[in-house]
């Protein structure tokens, strides 16, 4: 029998534990010569990773630094570092601004429609492609769904201005076939949020359907075979099967797109929008643009951008961690 | 009344034939077992009982009804996956509800058979569990529960084992076996391993490139193997095959002559394939059997016994031996003794049994 204080091969267990103790110290100390081993083996990896590393710290991390003044009271004259702090005074500015916090509403607001219309369209397309069954008219359908997204927002922008104009857009033409005058679509404050979120929807919704087609393509083959013998339909199997099956890649796509909430797409709003409806039309992102570039007020534009950051943040990590505790779905 | 009945079934895709017409019977509550290499066919044609697969041509028929274009659904059929086929995102509970669901049984009812079942199973405790959070022989379960909940017509089983661990795997074989008796339910079982349908089978149908080889009950195959691919699949390690040719007395193999019962003096001078079980040869002469000359190579001890891995001539050996707690005494063995009345003869041009009075 062994004895408690002796291990199996009879070796006491103090002295067991010293060697294992060691031994761990051994390999701790290897850690940097393993370390450097593991680059100089791999070292062709970590050089693809390089140039997006390059990317994020010129473009990402290295602009923080003049994030600064949106705490203070910036001259472009002193510079960054020697601009005086004048504290939280931006910050009062902006929500004492009537513009700024309709530009924060509307934000929101086209957000909202964004994800209750744009985030399903690209879901509800990719199992609309899935239960196609014809090959070559599944191929050309999803080809001209893609189309879209390949074309500069100019174009769009162009395009949309064209369809809704009063005398020769196509849907006016329509209108009055019907026999009703013409609508002035965009210059209407009404209409700019409806034709901001379908454009964005035609624009988009095809080439999103791909993330979710794929996670469609993961779904086992004899889930759908086994609920074919229980007696499943291709409705009961759409709903039963493939939603559940794709719900990790919805969450995460939702996720992000929570993430984004505070970037309207800027390009096509400044496009698509006049004085005339910046009472619907007017973002963050374009109030920014307006006060930061064209007034040349930087420091409050920054802390425009700043508070614009911090609500997407925080909006991304209550998302994050909802889906995690809710569905085991996340993306950290 | 024949459970499962396929008449002149056939399966092509395109001009890509992969079934060739095959006819076979499946009693009422009988457990057949479909076996043959990949590519066989078998699956293909599980499927076909499914109605996972369209039937090119043929009839089939379950419980004397033509289901040849009848829906899945509508077969009473359940399968048993080989990957499971559990929904991710569903417990236990609701993996074995689901076809129940589809087919609106009341809630009550469905609780209950689900109950039943797991119960029979030993999965009660794991009914809120998801299937990511079981173990492989607790999921092969759940599929099998499934199946069972449905209370169906026909099993189906595709390959359900060979995702498990060896050990797993002979534990979850004498499950289903003890589930078949327990339910009485008419099974047809998919499997490549030949251990598997040994075990499980009442009959075994042994295929190959799409055509049935030989139907029959498991020591009937074993013993008496239609053909060289049915002597070559059935037996671990499977049949040795040499070239030889009939003598007055038995087959010449090489140098070589052995003694064979029966009635083979009429065809000396006759081309055959002679079959020797690895099991059936002794290292002594114990009468009645004659010495075939080997070279050994290699001794793989298995316990009990030994894998003698050995030449004779050009062919290729493999026999079995007692090593009686020791192998020290196989290293110098130069022939094993074949009896004579358990040697196998096929025609060296068809590889089809003969029967010549043995």
């Amino acid at each position: 029998m062994v004895d408690e204080n002796t291990n199996a091969g009879g070796q006491p267990l103090e002295e067991a534990l010293i060697k294992a103790r060691e031994a761990q110290r051994r390999v701790t100390d290897g850690r940097w010569v393993r370390l450097f081993d593991h680059f100089k083996r791999e070292w062709q990896i970590y050089a693809m990773l390089l140039p997006t590393i390059i990317w994020f710290v010129v473009f990402l991390y290295k602009p923080m630094y003049g994030l600064q003044i949106a705490f203070k009271d910036y001259s472009i004259f002193r510079g960054v570092a020697d601009s005086p702090w004048i504290g939280w005074e931006h910050f009062q500015t902006l929500f004492a601004n009537d513009q700024f916090i309709r530009a924060v509403r509307n934000t929101i607001t086209i957000s909202f429609y964004n994800l209750l219309f744009g985030f399903p369209a690209p879901i509800i397309l990719a199992l609309m492609f899935n239960e196609v069954m014809h090959a070559t008219y599944k191929r050309t359908a999803q080809t001209i769904v893609y189309l879209p997204h390949f074309i500069s927002s100019v174009i769009i922008a162009g395009i949309v201005i064209t369809a809704f104009s009063p005398t020769a857009g196509i849907i006016n033409t329509f209108i009055g076939w019907l026999g009703f005058d013409p609508v002035y679509f965009l210059t209407q404050p009404q209409w700019f949020r409806p034709i901001f979120v379908g454009t964005g929807i035609w624009q988009e919704a095809g080439f999103g359907s791909i993330v979710f087609l794929a996670a469609i393509a993961g779904v086992n083959p004899s889930l759908y075979e086994s609920a074919v013998v229980d007696g499943a339909n291709r409705w009961q199997m759409m709903w039963k099967i493939t939603i559940p099956s794709i719900l990790p890649t919805i969450l995460i796509m939702l996720i992000i797109r929570i993430g984004n909430v505070m970037e309207v797409s800027f390009e096509l709003v400044i496009l698509l929008y006049q004085p005339s409806t910046y009472e619907t039309a007017d973002v963050v992102n374009t109030w920014i643009y307006r006060q930061g570039l064209q007034s040349g007020q930087y420091d409050l534009a920054a802390a425009a951008g700043l508070f614009n950051a911090v609500v997407a943040f925080v909006l991304v990590m209550t998302a994050n961690t909802l889906s995690r505790r809710f569905s085991r779905t996340s993306l950290w | 009344m024949s459970g499962v009945n396929l008449s002149g079934i056939v399966k092509a895709y395109g001009a890509l034939q992969v079934v060739h017409g095959i006819d076979l019977t499946v009693a009422e509550k009988e457990f057949v077992v479909l076996v043959g290499p990949s590519g066989c066919g078998k699956s293909t044609t599980l499927r076909m009982i499914a109605g996972l697969e369209e039937i090119t041509d043929g009839d089939l028929t379950i419980h004397d009804r033509r289901v040849n274009r009848v829906a899945p659904k509508d077969r009473d059929v359940a399968m048993v996956f080989q990957n499971y086929a559990l929904y991710p995102h569903l417990n236990v509970a609701d993996n074995m509800a689901f076809g129940l669901r589809i087919r609106k049984m009341p809630k009550a009812e469905i609780k209950t058979t689900i109950a039943d079942v797991a119960e029979i199973l030993g999965l009660t405790p794991y009914l809120d569990r998801r299937p990511a959070d079981l173990s492989g022989g607790q999921r092969q379960r759940v599929a099998m529960g499934r199946a069972i909940v449905r209370h169906p017509k026909v099993f189906l089983f595709d390959e359900p084992l060979s995702n498990l661990d060896a050990k797993l795997r002979t534990q979850m074989r004498a499950e289903i076996k003890r589930l078949h008796n327990r339910l009485g339910v008419t099974s047809v079982y998919v499997t490549h391993d030949q251990v598997e349908a040994m075990t499980l089978a009442d009959r075994i149908v042994v295929m190959n490139d799409g055509r049935i080889e030989q139907v029959g009950t498991p020591m009937e195959l074993f013993n008496n193997p239609a053909n060289t691919f049915v002597a070559g699949f059935l037996g671990s390690p499977p049949m040795n095959q040499m070239k030889g040719m009939l003598t007055e007395t038995g087959a010449k193999i090489g140098d070589a002559e052995i003694k064979i019962n029966g009635a083979v003096a009429g065809h000396a001078g006759r081309d055959v394939i002679v079959g020797i079980r690895p099991e059936h040869v002794t290292l002594s002469d114990e009468g009645q059997s004659s010495a075939l000359p080997i070279s050994l190579d290699l001794v793989e001890p298995l316990g009990s016994e030994a894998l003698l891995h050995a030449r004779h001539g050009e062919d290729t050996l493999v026999f079995k031996a007692d090593t009686n707690g020791d192998i020290a005494h196989l290293s110098g063995v130069g022939a094993v003794h074949v009896p004579s009345h358990l040697v196998k003869l096929f025609d060296a041009e068809t590889g089809r049994a003969l029967n010549l009075g043995t």
